[in-house]
């Protein structure tokens, strides 16, 4: 059993200790930590917890979470088994759009859906009220019921990767033995293929309802001005001046208590069954012929997407072409100058725009080795105690970034590991905020895997090494394709951890972006997204033609051979 | 001949105007110990990023061979990083340029600043002397003003309001934009003004028409130009540049006072580069580099600058502000008295 192989993965766990273990247990310190004399003390929690404001915000948090997650997946899941399994038409689009979606920062968005459905002078409303002739439209953004739309709009991407990768992997012949026994396309789908896809829809769930607890930008944007807080912005007014990092870390420590219980709850339902359904590259899979059905599916992600990607996106080009924005659409209100500025003028958004792509991909390629690494230990039980490794992957995420920034800051500032100034502090951070995503993935393509195919490898003789690089990668490829740009495209965006963490020489984009956010210079802040959103889409593409067609069009060219 | 001479008088005083602006006591000596250090880093909160990135090309295009770094964010953040950087030993900002009064008096205390007189002080405009401090750890660099805004195409000059008073009349119900004192120290500056003139009532008031609440100052101008609020408590420069873009947003200075906000910097006592911090102190207070500030509708603080074209002069209007002391302990009170009138 003891092979060399051993040696790597207790260097891999020393390092998911080093980016999660210790700033977290940093932060648990001084948590308990008196500000000033650093004595023992739980006067940090009686103050994070004692005044209504800060529960109730943790209510919030909760409430938006939960209704988050729930939207997600009734925007995601169809959308995933429309590209996945039916013939839909116009699936290249719905994925384009989805892509863009993903690429979009929520702050943006944020932004954009403000000018939709603002209260008084939204553009809907204002659709609204000149076809009805109402005194005033329905849409309010700023409303709890907004800011759960605005913020499933830039999340339901995971939700439709995740279900996305676990529908292609599901063979048809499961659903051949469904309907020899008689049952319809609808009863199939819905008791055969997408219980199958269980265990990467939960994830998702999941994964959706740790982002929305722990996001500050769309937040910011909209709860403050609907006159509710959430936790991340009642974290905000902890680091106000002066700034009380001790009770935050105590605000935050009853989350990390959600993710575990969350996971467990993950555990418990997966465990009752057996999810295997990739057992070898056999299986044909076929498209679900719809009829005329398939064109209403294609209405409802078109739907979908208009409310995420092409509305908002409407806007931001608008404001980024713009002399003055406030004066709508009209030609002679269309410039280059905006983005002439931000692009030449600005030196700034040259190097952050470097700086941002380069430390996303450092960031993406940590965290995917490392979270294919622990997946693979914990699924095959190579070391005792594997499953606790779980938690401690998927425990960045419920820390919000801002938190997770602190915990960093206190951990490498001083000996014996000085990052902060440097790159590495930002690259780790997010490696380490992302490494959830990574790990989710990794564990879902692994789970699909039949150990038995590496068995019948080391039977023959190869060790565990060469098993995985001759049996395990290759069938993983598609799976970690997606799972990088799962990765890459938030690293682009992230915000919170790099605005405590950046230095001279080390901007980001999304820096940037914050920065203009509350300038109001919405000509600007556009002009720098629509940057930020071109550059990424371009990227992403040439990572498909590098990753092969295969990654992107195997379900049309299936199609056509069909 | 009369006309002669007043034209050699006016050449004169043209050349001994620029010369004057031009050089400072000993600005040679100190221009050759800032080349030395090749580059200094400013924190900086008091303009939005397209200020600071004119203001740090101006100033390199003045003094060649000194790098101008700088770091724009909110003055919350820009104190948190600072004290980072202090507690980890870290030295990495020269310049520090807040809006927040209380920070002034924290550095101070914990002795995180450097002394320096500038030679340009008698440039600075005599009403923000006072704002100085007496131990010359820093000094009054930035000025701008909270006034009341509203959208041109929506509310007509006639129309608008013009007292601070007028923002609570019903009419403007669901119509108001303000920003938040625990985010922006203009806002707070501005509450605590509000307060001191028409008391805490004038707040509880205002909710009656449920203002709209952001961030920043600043977002008061995306609110307006959304047409989302018509009219609102807001900056000068921001909403005067979006105006020169073409926006439709006006000021109104108000009969009751524009509140006058007055932000410092300072030099940091570990400033890796303090020549090049005390340069650039010297620079801020300079015409030229006043004029940059100008250009991009910042008010100037440098007596022999004018405004820029569509805004009025300081010196021209009312203008309104507490005290340094009413400030610093103002701000927390009225943070907390504002969570409790407008929930948030």
């Amino acid at each position: 059993m003891r092979e060399k192989s051993f040696v790597i993965w207790l260097l891999l766990i020393a390092l998911l200790l080093l980016l999660v273990i210790n700033p977290l247990a940093r932060l648990l310190w001084a948590s308990f930590e008196h500000p000033e004399t650093g004595a023992f003390t739980l006067a940090n929690y009686a103050a994070a917890y004692g005044r209504w404001r800060h529960v109730e915000a943790l209510i919030n948090s909760l409430v938006i979470g939960l209704a988050v997650a729930a939207l997600c997946t009734v925007f995601g899941v169809p959308m995933a088994w429309a590209v996945s399994r039916t013939d839909m038409p116009g699936k290249g689009l719905v994925w384009a759009a989805v892509l863009g979606t993903f690429i979009m920062p929520n702050y943006l968005g944020a932004v954009a859906w403000i000018l939709m459905a603002g209260p008084n002078a939204g553009w809907l409303n204002r659709v609204y009220t000149a076809i009805t002739a109402a005194e005033a439209g329905p849409f309010n953004v700023y409303s709890k019921t907004g800011l759960v739309l605005v913020i499933a709009c830039y999340s339901f991407p995971y939700m439709f990767v995740f279900t996305r990768s676990a529908l292609d992997l599901i063979s048809s012949e499961m659903e051949d033995a469904a309907s020899t026994l008689g049952a319809g396309a609808l009863r199939t789908t819905l008791r055969v293929t997408l219980p199958l896809a269980l265990p990467a829809i939960l994830g998702a769930f999941i994964v959706e309802f740790l982002e929305s607890i722990a996001l500050f930008g769309a937040p910011a944007l909209i709860a403050l001005p609907a006159r509710f807080q959430v936790m991340t912005t009642t974290l905000w007014q902890m680091f106000e001046f002066p700034p009380r990092v001790q009770e935050a870390a105590a605000y935050a420590m009853p989350l990390l208590l959600i993710t575990v219980f969350l996971f467990w709850l993950q555990y418990r339902v997966i465990a009752r069954k057996g999810y295997v359904a990739l057992t070898g590259k056999g299986g044909e899979r076929r498209l679900v012929r719809l009829g005329p059905w398939r064109w209403a599916l294609l209405a409802y992600c078109l739907f979908v997407t208009s409310l995420s990607f092409f509305m908002p996106m409407l806007v931001v080009l608008q404001a980024a072409f713009a002399r003055a924005w406030g004066r709508g659409f009209s030609w002679d209100n269309v410039t280059l100058r905006n983005l002439r500025f931000v692009l030449f003028d600005q030196t700034a958004t040259r190097a952050a725009t470097m700086n941002t792509f380069v430390y996303a991909a450092a960031a993406s390629v940590i965290a995917l080795t490392l979270a294919l690494a622990i997946a693979y230990i914990v699924a095959r039980r190579l070391v005792p105690l594997g499953r606790a490794l779980t938690y401690v992957a998927m425990a960045p995420f419920v820390i919000p970034g801002i938190v997770l920034a602190i915990g960093f800051y206190a951990a490498y500032t001083t000996k014996p590991l000085v990052l902060y100034g440097t790159a590495w502090i930002l690259i780790l951070a997010f490696a380490t905020r992302f490494l959830p995503i990574a790990y989710t993935n990794s564990d879902a393509a692994l789970r699909s895997i039949n150990p038995e195919l590496e068995d019948a490898a080391r039977i023959l003789g190869a060790g565990r090494l060469l098993s995985l690089r001759r049996i395990v990668a290759p069938l993983l490829k598609r799976g970690l394709a997606g799972a990088f740009i799962l990765v890459f495209i938030p690293a682009t965006r992230e915000l919170s951890s790099a605005i405590f963490l950046y230095t001279t020489g080390t901007q980001v984009l999304s820096v940037l972006l914050f920065d203009k956010s509350d300038e109001g210079n919405f000509e600007i802040l556009a002009s720098i997204g629509l940057v930020l959103v071109i550059v990424t889409v371009a990227l992403v593409m040439i990572g498909f033609r590098l990753v092969g067609r295969d990654f992107m069009l195997r379900r049309q060219s299936t199609a056509v051979n069909a | 001949m009369a006309r002669l001479a007043a034209l050699v008088l006016t050449l004169t005083l043209a050349l001994l105007g620029s010369t004057a602006a031009l050089a400072f006591d000993g600005e040679p000596a100190l221009y050759e110990a800032a080349k030395k250090e090749k580059e200094f880093t400013w924190y900086t909160a008091h303009y939005n990023s397209e200020t600071a990135v004119a203001i740090c090309q101006g100033f390199e295009k003045k003094y060649p061979g000194v790098k101008c770094n700088h770091i724009r964010t909110t003055a919350q953040v820009a104190y948190q990083r600072l004290a980072q950087d202090q507690k980890a030993g870290i030295a990495q900002c020269s310049v520090i340029s807040s809006t927040d009064q209380s920070h002034y008096t924290k550095m101070k205390q914990d002795g995180w600043l450097l002394p320096y007189k500038p030679k340009n002080l008698s440039e600075l405009v005599d009403a923000f002397r006072s704002f100085n401090d007496p131990d010359g750890l820093f000094t009054a660099t930035a000025a701008g003003l909270v006034l009341l805004t509203y959208n041109t195409s929506v509310v007509s000059p006639a129309e608008a309001p013009r007292k601070w008073t007028d923002l609570a009349d019903p009419k403007w119900k669901n119509k108001v934009s303000i920003g938040h004192p625990g985010f922006s120290g203009y806002v707070g500056t501005w509450v605590v003004q509000m307060k001191k003139l028409y008391g805490w009532d004038y707040f509880k008031k205002l909710e009656l028409n449920k203002p709209r609440i952001g961030r920043s100052i600043n977002d008061t101008v995306t609110m307006l130009n959304a047409k989302e609020s018509i009219v609102a408590a807001g900056p000068s420069a921001t909403t005067l540049e979006s105006r020169a873009k073409g926006n439709p947003v006006a000021v109104v200075y108000p009969e009751d006072g524009a509140v006058l906000m007055v932000s410092a910097s300072g030099i940091l006592k570990n400033a890796p580069a303090p020549n090049a911090g005390r340069l650039f102190i010297e620079y801020l207070l300079s015409r030229e580099g006043n004029e940059v500030m100008v250009a991009q509708y910042q008010d100037p603080v440098n007596k022999s600058v004018k405004p820029m074209a569509g805004g009025k002069s300081i010196a021209e209007i009312k203008t309104i502000r507490p005290t340094a002391v009413e400030i610093e302990t103002g701000i927390p009170e009225v943070k907390e008295l504002f969570r409790e009138t407008f929930g948030i």
